[in-house]
């Protein structure tokens, strides 16, 4: 289309011109012109405009009657053409742009009725291939060229985004992978766009076809999908929310099985890995919500994902960029997340014998032969590796400890230290930067590498690591070094600095040696050249640090003197001055944005994002050191003791009330642990109360029983007739009597269990001893609490003589607000342990009349023992009534027996029924009783059974 | 986490009837005084269970400003289920009610289940809608009604569940569409959970062992009476 250059080429950048404009242009140029092919082009142009303005109204009116979907489609095709300008000409960049031009122009034209885009849209229902095809292509075409107001319009038009979904379940494959395309266009920068599309199904849909396609081995269709995907998800973290809870991470774990058959390595394979790697970082990446992240890096761990990658990261044969791109992800993926660091931390390589893949990356961070950007993703890896990851911290410190260190295998230290002593500069800085890490927030760490000693040429003491570092620094260097002295030197100061900042010890360590001072002040207060500058600010920070964290240990750098040493040799403001180089550095900026330390070439590497935290931490309170006089710098201290002083007083009760709070926590569960056991005491009190019952009417079913056992025997004696069925109920009431007997026992034993259990129940329950020692706790506490608000109001007397004295109004108000919310907190838990206190009380009391009742029960059991004692003897003493009768009965029987004989032999006849009473003597009639004599003597008797 | 339903529900409404406050509640159990005006569409997820079975809730939340109010509209088609919310404390809030309801049936599928919820009951003071009122209008459109309360979570938790529960019978009744049915059901195993097991959990849970701890002694206790009982 090389015939509108004319036309309207000759425009600079600046504002579009409006299709009006356009047009009013081209008329202007046909009347105008002088020259005759500038007069045909601006026709030709304008011919073409038209053309859009009437195809437009032509669709339109065809869908009316929507007869010929042939017809429709051809005026679909015919504007797609017009307004994308994919037409023959030779693309040069000029001409392509001057089309891009003239499309974005026609595109107006065509979307200033917004119905036109509605009309499409409902074209875009017609399932006719002839329609939908040319349809999904002007569609995309025209977003293509006004993306946000075609987006406008869809978003707008009902049912308008979830029609566009629909072509991803179409059969027909072009029509699926353009729908892809148009997707793309619509999705880009519009984040409503973005959730409806999601909620229209996408993920599933699109993770369906990555599948279906054959994942990292798919054409360029999974291509399209992964752009869609990464439309959809980049920045939104609504739509990653989503992602996250539909479960698709765990779908994205096939799609890194790569392992190690590195047979094709296509260059479509490499560009879909590309994108999904990307889209794994979109999902942890450091800038999203640190919940999204860490809940994102949870499920990649817990899924296998991060395994998976660990393994490519391994692999052999993996493309350079591949490699770099995935030690990147799995930097993200294990950033500030302890499990997956942990796991990233025990990945061995398949090496032999096999090493730490810490050690084998960072082998490739201070090789100069390996890619700047691998060396770069090495260094992010083990940044994020260590990032708010003490233990990592330690682990890595510790290779390098004299006690720890393993002569026998390459360490992670060994690499970090010959990375900072080596010819090449940029692995001086990578060293650098990484050991800083180990120590960033870590005092601990701080400390201990202050221990590690290096051998140097032989014959030579050793020398500490921290004086090697400042070493290289003061004299220069004997070693010829490729690449930049400056970086060498920045990356240094900048591990100095991290290193010595809050760490009064390393301060002092630093400047024990005193070559150390001289060099710094040397450096800063020397006019060098504009590439120095850098070094300038570091040292002077360096400086400030040394002041800063100065514990006046050392006689001859005291703050003061320091202080004093930068007035004379340097001057204030000077130092303030070069101090500032730091911030102002162009570079700066660009690494406090984000983490990930990426330069566009070697020479850019100096500032780590780290670093640059801890300078916007530090400027400011260093220059307000160093302009203080000493007389409000004592001051400042004293107001500083006092805070701390404060402050510790507020830990300390902190830390009592956090105390206090497991107490009250703990004593709440003593109190409802005995509230369910008092509760559980009282139904057994219950059973056994009812139990007790039983026993008693049983006992006196029994007496009544029994009196009227011993009505009969008494009825017996005093009748003093006895006969055989009278024997009989005295055998029945033995047995009875034997039986009572051992119900007795049993019930005796019963009782003597009842007792024991009762009082076990007792102690169990209550456990008087437990509820005292609650009672003394609750005392205590009660103590405590009242001896601390005494405390707190007596320190809060003290503390406002302090302030009155010294602290100024916004102290006073903090130090106030922070006793004022201890108070209050106090006297929520004094409220508390007094609730508590009553509850324990309730109980108690609850207790006690537990025990009345079961005293009661048991002077019941001690009445009824009485009763039974009282009814065995009655026992016992109608049975020797009952044997003494039977006695009797015996004698006179036999008394009888010899009067009959007695009669008989004196030839006295004898009534019929003594002869039955010969036969059965036990079967004797009721009447003979009338005649016994009772006072007969037992030896007589005896003799005369004997004689029978 | 495998489940066996998964429910999309919308939540609509004016601007500042408590929307998004109650969507916190349902997945955070938070309740967040400032007003955040939502822009377009939030997302938010938990899982239920209804009849011994896991149903996923994937809850969109929208903004209730006119300005967005096509915007919204494109989430009622794939929704199995509605919170029309209105503020107790705001009559107009309640007056617009038939709007949103026609907008629903709109563009909604037919069988959507709807649930009418009167928000912000913890300000019975400043009431001014009845609760009767409430009632009585979705009596009359055919809806479920519950007042909640945002802040308190009162009802909160039973009206998310209420609806899945509706959603659920239709299902069992079969009078969601073949077409529905398949937007509605997932029956994809997950090998994976990632179920965040707050400190509050495990206290919980730790209390309820201990708490079973004492039961099974005092059921063992019991059980030792009887035996006794049993013996003489
Ligand atoms: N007292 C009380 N206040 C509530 C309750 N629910 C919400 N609020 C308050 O009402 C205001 C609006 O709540 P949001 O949930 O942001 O309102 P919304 O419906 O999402 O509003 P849009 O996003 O604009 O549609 C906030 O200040 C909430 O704190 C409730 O149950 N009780
Ligand atoms: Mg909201």
């Amino acid at each position: 289309m090389n015939f509108f250059r004319g036309v309207i080429g000759g425009q600079p950048a600046g504002p579009q011109p409006s299709g009006a404009e356009t047009i009013q242009k081209l008329c202007d140029r046909v009347a105008s012109s002088t020259l005759l092919e500038d007069r045909r082009d601006a026709v030709r142009a304008l011919k073409s405009l038209s053309k859009v303005q009437m195809l437009s109204e032509t669709s339109f009116s065809l869908s009316s009657d929507s007869s010929d979907s042939e017809i429709i489609g051809y005026t679909l095709d015919t504007l797609y053409n017009i307004i994308s300008n994919d037409e023959e000409e030779e693309q040069d960049e000029n001409s392509q742009k001057q089309g891009d031009d003239l499309g974005v122009q026609f595109t107006e034209i065509y979307i200033k009725d917004s119905e036109n885009v509605t009309l499409l849209l409902t074209l875009l229902e017609e399932f006719d291939f002839h329609v939908r095809w040319p349809g999904v292509k002007l569609l995309t075409a025209l977003l293509k060229n006004q993306c946000a107001q075609v987006q406008g319009i869809i978003l707008v038009s009902p049912m308008g985004v979830s029609r566009l979904m629909d072509l991803l379940a179409d059969s027909r494959e072009v029509i699926r992978n353009d729908g892809l395309l148009l997707l793309q266009q619509l999705t880009k920068g519009n984040a409503a766009i973005q959730k409806i599309v999601a909620f229209e199904n996408a993920f599933e849909r699109l993770l369906d076809i990555i599948t279906e396609e054959g994942t990292s081995d798919g054409g360029i269709v999974v291509e399209d999908c992964l752009l869609l995907l990464l439309n959809l998800l980049k920045n939104n973290s609504s739509n990653q929310n989503f992602f996250k809870e539909g479960s698709y991470i765990q779908r994205m774990r096939p799609w890194f099985e790569v392992g190690d058959d590195n047979s094709g390595w296509s260059a479509q394979k490499v560009t879909n890995l590309h994108l999904m790697l990307q889209l794994v970082r979109v999902l942890v990446s450091p800038v999203n919500s640190p919940g999204a992240t860490s809940s994102c890096q949870k499920s990649m761990y817990q899924c296998g994902l991060l395994q998976q990658l660990c393994t490519i990261l391994m692999a052999t044969g993996v493309p350079a960029d591949i490699l770099t791109e995935t030690i990147n992800t799995v930097s993200e993926v294990i950033r500030g997340s302890q499990v997956n660091q942990d796991y990233f931390a025990s990945v061995n390589a398949p090496s032999n014998p096999p090493r730490p893949a810490i050690v084998v990356l960072l082998m490739s961070m201070v090789n100069e032969r390996q890619p700047f950007v691998l060396r770069c993703a090495v260094l992010y890896c083990f940044q994020c590796f260590l990032y708010k990851n003490q233990k990592g911290q330690g682990e890595i410190v510790a290779t390098l400890l004299p006690s720890t260190i393993d002569a026998n295998s390459i360490s992670a230290g060994q690499l970090l230290c010959g990375g900072l002593f080596s010819a090449d500069s940029l692995s001086n800085w990578c060293a650098a930067v990484a050991l800083a890490h180990a120590l960033q927030d870590n005092p601990t760490q701080k400390e201990q590498l202050l221990r590690v000693q290096l051998a140097t040429s032989l014959g030579n003491p050793p020398v500490s690591l921290l004086q090697q570092c400042t070493n290289i620094l003061s004299q220069g260097d004997k070693i010829d070094r490729r690449g930049s002295k400056v970086q060498t030197r920045v990356g240094l100061l900048m591990l100095l600095c991290t290193w010595i900042s809050s760490c009064p010890i390393a301060v002092t360590h630093f400047l024990h040696n005193q070559d150390n001072v001289p060099f710094l002040t040397a450096q800063i207060s020397e006019n060098l050249g504009e590439d120095e500058r850098l070094v300038q600010g570091l040292c002077a920070l360096l400086l400030g640090i040394c002041i800063y964290y100065n514990d006046n240990s050392l006689e001859n750098y005291t703050k003061e003197k320091l202080k004093q040493l930068i007035e004379r040799r340097i001057g204030k403001e000077n130092f303030v001055e070069k101090l500032g180089f730091i911030t102002k550095h162009e570079l700066y900026s660009r690494a406090a944005q984000k983490p990930q330390p990426s330069f566009s070439s070697p020479e850019q590497m100096l500032f780590d994002h780290e670093f640059t935290k801890l300078v916007k931490e530090l400027e400011g309170v260093i220059t307000k050191t160093v302009h203080k006089s000493s007389e409000e710098e004592k001051k400042e201290e004293e107001v500083k003791k006092t805070l701390e002083q404060h402050d510790s007083i507020v830990t300390q009760y902190k830390e009592l009330i956090r105390e206090q709070d497991t107490e009250i926590k703990e004593l709440k569960e003593k109190v409802s642990a005995l509230t369910s056991q008092n509760e559980q005491m009282q139904t057994t009190i219950a059973q056994q109360m009812s139990q007790i019952q039983q026993h008693k009417d049983q006992y006196n079913v029994l007496k009544i029983k029994l009196g009227k056992d011993n009505q009969q025997s008494s009825g017996q004696a005093e009748g003093a007739h006895v006969n055989g069925l009278q024997l009989e109920e005295l055998e029945e009431l033995r047995r009875q009597n034997a039986e009572l007997q051992t119900q007795l026992a049993d019930k005796d034993t019963l009782i003597t269990s009842l007792k024991s259990e009762g009082t076990q129940a007792v102690e169990g329950s209550a456990g008087p001893s437990d509820s005292a020692e609650i009672l003394k706790e609750l005392e205590m506490l009660r103590g405590q609490t009242q001896s601390q608000s005494a405390e707190i109001s007596q320190l809060r007397a003290e503390k406002q003589d302090l302030l009155r004295k010294t602290v100024p109004g916004v102290l006073q108000v903090y130090v106030q607000a922070k006793m004022g919310e201890l108070e209050s907190r106090l006297s929520t838990q004094t409220g508390e342990v007094e609730r508590l206190k009553e509850e324990v009380k309730a109980l108690l009391e609850s207790r006690a009349s537990l025990e009345q009742q079961l005293a009661s029960a048991n002077s019941t059991v001690a009445i009824l023992q009485t009763e039974k004692d009282k009814l065995q003897n009655e026992v016992v003493e109608s049975k020797k009534e009952q044997d003494e009768l039977l006695v009797l009965l015996a004698d006179q029987d036999q008394k009888i027996m010899a009067l009959k004989q007695k009669l008989k032999d004196l030839g006295e006849t004898i009534e019929d029924e003594d002869d039955l009473d010969s036969k059965d003597q036990f079967d004797d009639d009721d009447d003979d009783d009338d005649d016994e004599e009772e006072d007969e003597e037992d030896e007589d008797e005896e003799d005369e059974e004997d004689n029978e | 986490m495998a489940y066996a339903y998964l429910f999309k529900y919308i939540i609509i409404g004016d601007t500042g009837v408590g929307k998004s406050c109650l969507l916190l509640q349902f997945t955070d159990k938070r309740f967040q005084p400032v007003h955040d005006l939502t822009i377009g569409v939030e997302f938010g997820a938990r899982m239920i269970t209804i009849d011994g079975k896991q149903i996923k809730l994937q809850i969109w939340d929208t903004a209730g400003q006119e300005s967005f109010r096509s915007i919204t509209r494109s989430y009622y088609r794939g929704a199995a289920g509605a919170l029309l919310v209105y503020d107790i404390t705001r009559r107009d809030t309640f007056n617009h009610l038939t709007t949103w309801l026609e907008d629903a049936r709109q563009h909604s599928n037919s069988n959507m289940v709807i649930m009418l919820i009167g928000n912000k009951s913890d300000l019975e003071s400043r009431r001014e809608v009845k609760k009767e009122e409430g009632e009585a209008f979705a009596r009359e459109h055919g809806l479920i009604f519950m007042e909640t309360s945002a802040k308190t979570a009162s009802n909160v938790e039973e009206a998310f569940i209420n609806t899945a529960k509706e959603i659920y019978e239709k299902i069992q009744e079969g009078v969601f569409d073949i077409n529905n049915e398949k937007r509605l059901k997932n029956g994809r195993k997950l090998s994976c959970c990632y179920t965040t097991t707050t400190d509050a959990s495990i206290s919980a849970l730790r209390t309820q062992v201990k708490d079973r701890g004492l039961w099974r002694r005092s059921i063992y206790a019991v059980a030792r009476n009887q035996r006794q009982l049993n013996g003489t």
